[in-house]
């Protein structure tokens, strides 16, 4: 098994994580402004439930909000990769182009994690964090929740063949796998359509699987941690198998070599 | 250090019967091919006639409808990996980061390649050195010229050590000093290790120096040889006449001097004969019909016009 080129693949995300500091920026901010600004208007409309502010029931919802743009936004990055040089760079390394997949997605899986990490300790520093946390559960359910995130990021990138199609990305897949989820509300005080979309939703999954770690117990969750750790995984899986199947399928596959490495006969 | 070999060993690329269609078109038809060892190989032809269709297809980028190709013994479509690790290929389009510097997109592409870090390092420097790029290796990609790039993209391609080199018009839209540079550095990058090239270029004058060449046209082969020979083939020499009514002097011209070639107000034939006294009674006889007349040594360039003409090159 090879593994200086997942490697490679891995520490170029880092890299670039580290070179492009507003992408940094830009992951605190989002979740801060969901959380002080819509959290803190709505908190003091809505009062408290079961033991909790409107606030502190809305952490879970951004810290999975940073997992899903975090893992998205490096996911899609493959399709930068197909436009520029880069994946001419791994489709001619020698190894199955399955693998190329692979490390993509666990490198978009580590991007959403390390952001996760340092959303964290903002949220500790601005003691928005909760003093019964089940450390070991959070970790768990961080890793989970952006490893489904990467997969959905994948499985779009997989499909989608230039950038310009971005904003429609944006629109169609990672705004409604946000809003369809628990993140902002109880999927069970949902409206029975809504609700459906929820449950089908891997997304809503991981958030509930935070809200399990985060929140305390009197606060009722919408599915056990059974449930969500094995949907998760079940999701990561068929959804690292499609991409790749996508990317090895000759008709998505080859326009993609076509158009990478001239057109020129 | 190795003098670059002519000699044909074991065959380095061996196709039989490769084709490639896309929908209605065939890029490939039917290719067979067998490239020596060592050998520096040219393949020739106008733009769309399937050279780089079939280096993709022999670098395992694409699959073919038919047919079948080993690279460095390794079968292209259930050995690809294996065959892949024997190969590098400079793309027409950079297959480079813009966004990292000279330094990490070596350590990048190495890596892929299953290199440890220190053999990149090494290997680095020393290609660096070579291809003059050293004072630039913390430079982000995006900031070098397209000359340094390409040279780059060349580097590249052979950190590990390949045993087969494709070369997709490798100074394709460079002017002609980074052009030259290109090919100093892949002068000496085949005098430093000796390996198969293969080469696709429509700047013919750089297919001068290949051991062997062939010309492709509408995805079949259709001459192969070595340069020299070919031109040898075509002629002892070319006469070219130029005239207002080209046309009808052409088809005068061609009932005594053989099939002829036209580009714009040019006619071309090939003149066999070194006896100077025919041309001058050709002369007199046409008289103010023609403008100019010239007669020259015929060159690879020459070649290709013949062939991508669909004109046999033998008389």
């Amino acid at each position: 098994m090879k593994l200086r080129p997942f490697y490679a693949v891995l520490e170029r995300e880092v890299l670039r994580m580290i070179r492009q500091r507003t992408r940094l920026v830009a992951a605190m901010v989002r979740p801060l402004i969901w959380l002080l600004v819509i959290g803190g208007g709505f908190n003091s409309v809505i009062g408290q439930a079961h033991g909790v502010g409107y606030q502190d029931f809305l952490v879970p919802g951004v810290l999975g909000m940073t997992t899903l743009f975090g893992a998205m936004l490096a996911a899609l990055t493959t399709v930068y990769d197909k436009e520029s040089g880069v994946m001419r760079m791994m489709i001619v390394a020698p190894l199955p182009h399955a693998w190329i997949v692979l490390a993509k997605m666990v490198s978009a899986a580590l991007a959403a994690i390390v952001q996760a990490v340092l959303l964290i300790a903002l949220l500790l520093l601005l003691g928005h964090f909760r003093s019964g946390t089940d450390w070991l559960l959070l970790a768990a359910a961080v890793v989970a929740a952006s490893f489904a995130c990467a997969g959905i990021g994948m499985v779009t990138a997989s499909f989608s063949r230039t950038l310009d199609n971005f904003a429609a990305t944006m629109n169609f897949v990672i705004f409604p796998v946000f809003f369809l989820s628990g993140s902002l509300y109880p999927v069970q005080s949902l409206p029975l359509a809504l609700r459906r979309a929820a449950t089908i939703n891997p997304y809503t999954y991981g958030v509930d699987f935070l809200k399990h770690a985060i929140l305390p117990a009197s606060v009722p969750t919408d599915f056990s941690v059974t449930l969500d750790i094995a949907v998760l995984t079940a999701f990561s899986i068929i959804a690292l198998t499609v991409a790749s199947w996508r990317f090895s399928q000759e008709s998505a596959y080859e326009p993609m070599i076509r158009v990478l490495a001239g057109k020129r006969g | 250090m190795n003098a670059p070999q002519t000699a044909t060993g074991p065959a380095a690329i061996r196709a039989a019967g490769l084709t490639k269609r896309y929908g209605e078109v065939l890029a490939v038809d039917g290719l067979t091919l067998e490239i020596g060892s060592g050998q520096f190989f040219g393949l020739l032809g106008p733009n769309g006639s399937g050279k780089t269709t079939t280096i993709h297809m022999l670098a395992t980028l694409i699959q073919p409808n038919a047919g079948s190709a080993q690279v460095a013994g390794f079968d292209i479509g259930r050995n690809a990996v294996k065959a892949r690790e024997a190969i590098g290929i400079v793309f027409q389009e950079s297959a480079l980061d813009r966004t990292l510097t000279v330094a990490e997109n070596l350590r990048f592409a190495g890596l892929l390649q299953n290199l440890p870090a220190r053999t990149i390092a090494e290997r680095s420097r020393e290609l660096l050195e070579l291809f003059g790029l050293n004072e630039h290796r913390a430079t982000p990609v995006a900031a070098l010229s397209g000359g340094m790039r390409r040279a780059l993209d060349i580097v590249r391609g052979v950190l590990h050590q390949p045993k087969v080199l494709f070369l997709d018009e490798p100074t394709i839209g460079l002017d002609i000093p980074n052009r030259r540079r290109i090919w100093r550095f892949i002068d000496r990058l085949r005098a430093h290790n000796a390996m198969t090239v293969l080469l696709t270029t429509h700047y013919l004058e750089e297919a001068d120096g290949c051991d062997r060449v062939s010309f492709i046209r509408k995805g079949r082969l259709v001459e192969s040889g070595a340069p020299h020979a070919l031109v040898d083939d075509l002629g002892r020499h070319i006469l070219e006449v130029e005239g207002a009514d080209i046309e009808r002097l052409a088809a005068r011209l061609e009932a005594r001097l053989g099939p002829c070639l036209c580009d714009g107000d040019i006619a071309m034939f090939r003149w066999a004969e070194e006896d100077v006294t025919a041309l001058v009674k050709l002369q007199s006889e046409l008289g103010v019909d023609v403008r100019s007349w010239r007669v020259r040594r015929p060159n690879l360039n020459d070649v290709f016009l013949w062939v991508a003409a669909g004109k046999g090159l033998r008389s």
